[in-house]
């Protein structure tokens, strides 16, 4: 399957998701966002990083310090309630346009 | 939505207070993710060290990815305006490199700094006062407010008795009333000392220890238990030698012997600057409603009560007294205020308002100062603008940049500020002193609670102030100077003459010269009546004399004795009477006479009316004179002659006598110079407003020293010294004027002869009290040492800000010719001559001084105007053109040195920069 482009302003949502199924730390959020996307799409490793911080300054993902599955301490990031909520209305929104420019996209000349 | 916010206040605390640990955990994460990384690269195949290095090649830069993350944080405003070490060191390489820049605007900022700091801490101990005493915000008053004559009724035993056993709100209820009495600590030589009448449970509410001894106790009370007394600490030092044995001793506290039974430590002077406190005998039964004695009424509140609460209570108990007594508690609502507040010396909010705007001026002089040293900072740092440009090319920021000109400044004002600080705290003490008369009630002490020391709270204010003046002389030079630094950058040729004074500095020049013309002439107004007062001769050999006030006691020690007003003016008169006998049978004595007020002393004003006759009303409004009531002999004991018309006679000393003896002054600046014998003057009283009496000028005096603040216009009445004991018994005599002042003319030292005074005083009544003996040449009237303190004030705030013009309009010139080196040489080159170059490179500065000129012209017109309540005359007029042509002959020299260096510049050198 081919890499895809990550649209600007896509990868804070992303994010979201993937923490939304459990507890991650940064290297954690790249393989589930790879992973959930089935390969498709792939995560500037610089950005991930200024996409965390920049949630968790909005208060929509928390990050406390625990310890890895290689026994080292590590950052985990979970969905706060306010993310929770973000999530939902971000998703809503995008699936709306996504339909709207799946239809759009599929429009055939109509004939007569 | 709150959730976020306090997210994000914490994320900004966090990022900004724990800067080295936060960057710390994003290595930590990043290389964590890193070894992860690597982990899944070998797994699929790959060497360690080739994993290893394959996943750092792909995550980048770490140190990019902090600042990025940072920046995520909305951290990097703060990581711009942090000031680093290196910028203060930098600040205090800059100190020492411009020496003149540190010495005159570390002297400016400095001195506004004074000014600010000293304000502040005076405004704060007499609008705010903070009792130094246990939870003093607990301690609190209760006082029946009269709201049919709008002010306090303080006859209130009877109320203090009832409240002190229904109150639950308030505990310890005691009473006290401050009185002076003569202390007699070696026999036959009595003083008077600030005395507190008090109940033994104030001491409770107090809650200060003795040093030695005990206060007070309820027994102490009972009418027939001994006197005893508790002395305050420096009574304690200057009358009984700091004695520990003292407690238990007797003396004499208006000639009743009284027991010592404590020592209170220093500084304790409840209610105000009182060093002696006795049993307060206040009747079981608080005796009839609203009669007896004037108290203060005190309490403490109960644990957990809240003021609101005791002044619910107290309002139901007056509710319930003004049913019970209708008659005398109709009109009078209890209050209950803390202690600090019913001792503001500026209760008003106006008067609290005025002083406010004192503190706002001030503030409003510190930026006004500061621009100016902002303004030699903009000229030192266009000097350095390659270095700036330099910077800036490194990648600095302009915050970075304005931050390092404000961390500079913020330097200097430190310093500035410690100076300040230091010179405020002895300002304080000086200010006080002089105020001494204004803020003391008479026994010459101040409040226990004005320390005149500086308050935690003023140093914090300082340092806000030091922020501000830093942000004044730093920011705004910084700004301006990294304008169009792009610009400036990519056309790369710094010290070009790019950055040029904006309309900012223009308004602060004009505004500055305004402000500099404008100062002295205030100074010389304030000046010029000061001195005329302070030099005018007296004419009469002053040194010879000495002056006391003359006081008696209104309680009388002989038991049963009438002590209404009217037996107590017979007993002043009587006593005042045989005090002068006595004194002019001492053989040291040339002379005695008593007066309402002596020559020099601070004389009350009153709005007077003047019959002009057939001349018209020189002024609609009246005029403000002093006035004072004299003994006939007056002018006998002074040696004094009439400059024209008579003296009083004796047979003048009548209440109903209608003459008065006007001095020169008032010859001079009322009746513009006329003969003023047999016209008639009359007081304006706006509390009665129908038509005072008219008194006759029968004669002129010399000036003698009257003066009100207002000027040294004067008017003379004889003095009553008869009490009216007529038909219809002892009734108050209005006319009768206490307390009386004598002056006595002594052969030899005057002082020397102030001992004998006081043993005379007590011979004669031991009631009688004499206060602020001294040679009548130190007699200083409080109002005109204030004034000359603030004479001192402004003529030091018209040095700075004069010498600040100057060294900010030479920096302005310096600045400019330094800009445009090139230019000149170009000119020059092409053949300029001298005036051409002049006239081209000063055009701009010299807009700005006549600008300022013409704003302080018109400035210092008003003022004058103010002054005088008139427009300036021909002289006037003179005194303001020669003034102006000072300030402009100033600022022609500062001109001078910038127009010789840049003529002096070789147009080849010019060429070559």
């Amino acid at each position: 399957m081919p890499n895809a482009e990550l649209l600007p302003g896509t990868l804070d949502v992303l994010i979201l998701k993937s923490v939304s199924l459990g507890k991650l730390h940064g290297y954690g959020v790249l393989l589930r966002i790879e992973q959930i996307s089935g390969g498709a799409l792939l995560v500037q490793q610089g950005a991930l990083y200024q996409a965390l911080a920049r949630l968790e300054h909005r208060g929509l993902i928390q990050g406390e310090w625990g310890v890895s599955d290689n026994n080292r301490r590590a950052k985990f990031y979970s969905l706060t309630a306010a993310g929770r909520r973000t999530l939902g209305q971000e998703a809503a929104s995008w699936k709306l346009l996504a339909d709207a420019i799946t239809l759009a996209l599929s429009a055939r000349p109509q004939e007569g | 939505m709150i959730a976020e916010l306090i997210a994000r206040i914490r994320s900004l605390w966090r990022g900004t207070l724990h800067t080295r640990r936060v960057n710390a955990e994003l290595q930590e994460e990043f290389r964590h993710h890193m070894e992860l990384r690597a982990a899944d690269l070998e797994r699929a195949g790959m060497s360690p060290a080739a994993a290893a290095r394959k996943a750092r090649a792909e995550f980048g830069s770490t140190d990019d990815h902090v600042e990025n993350a940072r920046n995520a944080r909305g951290l990097r405003w703060f990581d711009e305006m942090r000031i680093s070490w290196i910028d203060l060191k930098l600040g205090l390489r800059m100190i020492v490199k411009y020496p003149v820049l540190t010495i005159v605007g570390g002297i400016s900022m400095a001195f506004a700094i004074w000014v600010g700091a000293g304000t502040f801490e005076a405004v704060r101990q007499l609008v705010f006062p903070s009792i130094p005493l246990s939870e003093s915000d607990r301690i609190v008053v209760l006082q029946n407010w009269d709201a049919s004559a709008n002010r306090p009724e303080l006859r209130a035993t009877h109320d203090f008795v009832a409240w002190r056993s229904a109150l639950r709100s308030v505990s310890d209820l005691g009473a006290y009333r401050t009185v002076t009495r003569n202390l007699e600590a070696t026999a036959g030589f009595a003083e008077p000392v600030s005395t507190a009448e008090m109940t033994a449970s104030v001491f409770r509410v107090l809650r200060v220890p003795p040093l030695l001894g005990r206060t007070l106790v309820e027994a102490d009370e009972r009418p027939e238990a001994p006197l005893v007394a508790v002395i305050g600490y420096d009574l304690w030092q200057s009358r009984f030698g700091g004695d520990s044995g003292v407690v238990g001793r007797t003396f004499r506290i208006t000639g009743t012997p009284a027991t010592i039974v404590g020592i209170m430590p220093k500084r304790f002077a409840f209610p105000r600057s009182q060093e002696l406190w006795v049993p307060l005998r206040v009747d079981v039964s608080g005796g009839e409603p609203r009669e007896g004695m004037a108290i203060g009424i005190l309490g403490r509140l109960t644990p957990g009560a809240t003021l609101e609460q005791a002044q619910t209570e107290l309002a139901n108990r007056g509710k319930i007294a003004a049913s019970d007594f209708p008659r005398t508690h109709e009109h009078l609502r209890p209050q209950v205020f803390t202690y600090a507040k019913s001792v503001q010396l500026f209760e008003g909010p106006e008067e609290s308002g005025v002083l406010l705007a004192g503190n706002v001026f001030v503030v409003m002089l510190l930026v006004l100062v500061c621009a100016n040293v902002g303004l030699l900072m903009f000229a030192r740092a266009a000097t350095r603008e390659t270095e700036i440009a330099v910077r800036a090319a490194l990648g600095a920021t302009r915050r970075r940049i304005v931050m390092q000109l404000f961390a500079e400044a913020l330097v200097l004002g430190s310093i500035a500020a410690v100076v300040g600080l230091t010179a405020a705290g002895w300002g304080i003490r000086w200010g006080f002193d002089l105020m001494r008369g204004e803020l003391t009630d008479g026994s010459g002490n101040f409040a226990f609670w004005m320390d005149g020391k500086l308050s935690p709270l003023t140093f914090l204010y300082t340092a806000l102030l030091t922020v501000l003046a830093a942000a004044v002389a730093g920011v705004l030079p910084g700004i301006l100077i990294t304008r169009n630094l792009g610009e400036r950058l990519k056309r790369a040729t710094a010290g070009a003459g790019s950055t040029q004074l904006g309309g900012i500095w223009t308004a602060v020049i004009v505004l500055q010269l305004a402000v500099t013309m404008g100062f002295p002439v205030v100074t010389f107004f304030v000046r010029r009546d000061n001195v005329r007062m302070e030099t005018q001769p007296l004419p009469f050999p002053v040194d010879h004399y000495l002056s006391a006030r003359l006081e008696m006691e209104q309680f009388s020690p002989v038991r049963g004795a009438d002590t209404g007003a009217a037996a107590f003016q017979l007993r002043y008169a009587n006593a005042a009477r045989k005090f002068e006998e006595r004194l002019e049978g001492e053989a040291a004595v040339a002379g005695v006479v008593l007066a309402e007020y002596l020559p020099r002393q601070n004389h009350p004003n009153n709005q007077i009316e003047v019959d002009y006759g057939a001349v018209a009303p020189h002024d609609e409004r009246g005029h403000l004179v002093a006035s004072t009531h004299v003994d006939p002999k007056y002018l006998e004991v002074l040696g004094v002659s009439m400059l024209s018309g008579r003296w009083f006679y004796s047979s003048e000393a009548r209440s109903d006598a209608r003459v008065a003896v006007v001095n020169k002054a008032f010859v001079d600046r009322i009746m513009d110079g006329r003969n003023p014998i047999g016209r008639r003057v009359r007081y304006v009283r706006r509390s009665a407003p129908e038509r005072q009496a008219w008194f006759e000028i029968v004669g002129v005096a010399p000036d003698m020293g009257t003066n009100s603040g207002w000027g040294p216009a004067g008017i003379y009445h004889p003095l009553v010294r008869e009490v009216n004991t007529g038909a219809k018994g002892l009734s108050v005599d209005t006319a009768q004027v206490y307390p009386l002042n004598v002056a006595i003319h002594v052969r030899g030292d005057p002082q020397a002869f102030a001992p004998r005074l006081r043993a005379i005083a007590t011979d004669v009544d031991v009631t009688l009290r004499l206060a602020e003996v001294m040679p009548l040449r130190d007699v200083v009237n409080a109002r005109l040492a204030f004034k000359a303190f603030w004479v001192r004030m402004t003529t030091i705030v018209s040095a700075v800000v004069l010498m600040m013009s100057l060294v900010a309009i030479y920096a302005v010139m310096s600045f400019a010719v330094s800009r445009r080196t090139r230019e000149i040489g170009v000119r020059v080159a092409l053949g300029a001559t001298p005036r051409r170059v002049v006239t081209a490179v000063f055009a701009q500065p010299l807009r700005q001084l006549g600008m300022g000129l013409l704003a302080g012209t018109v400035l210092v017109a008003y003022l004058v105007g103010m002054m005088r309540g008139e427009m300036p005359s021909a002289a006037q007029f003179l005194f303001l053109g020669g003034y102006t042509a000072l300030v402009a002959a100033v600022c022609l020299v500062a001109c001078v040195v910038p127009t010789r260096r840049a003529l002096a510049v070789q147009p080849t050198e010019a060429l070559r920069e």
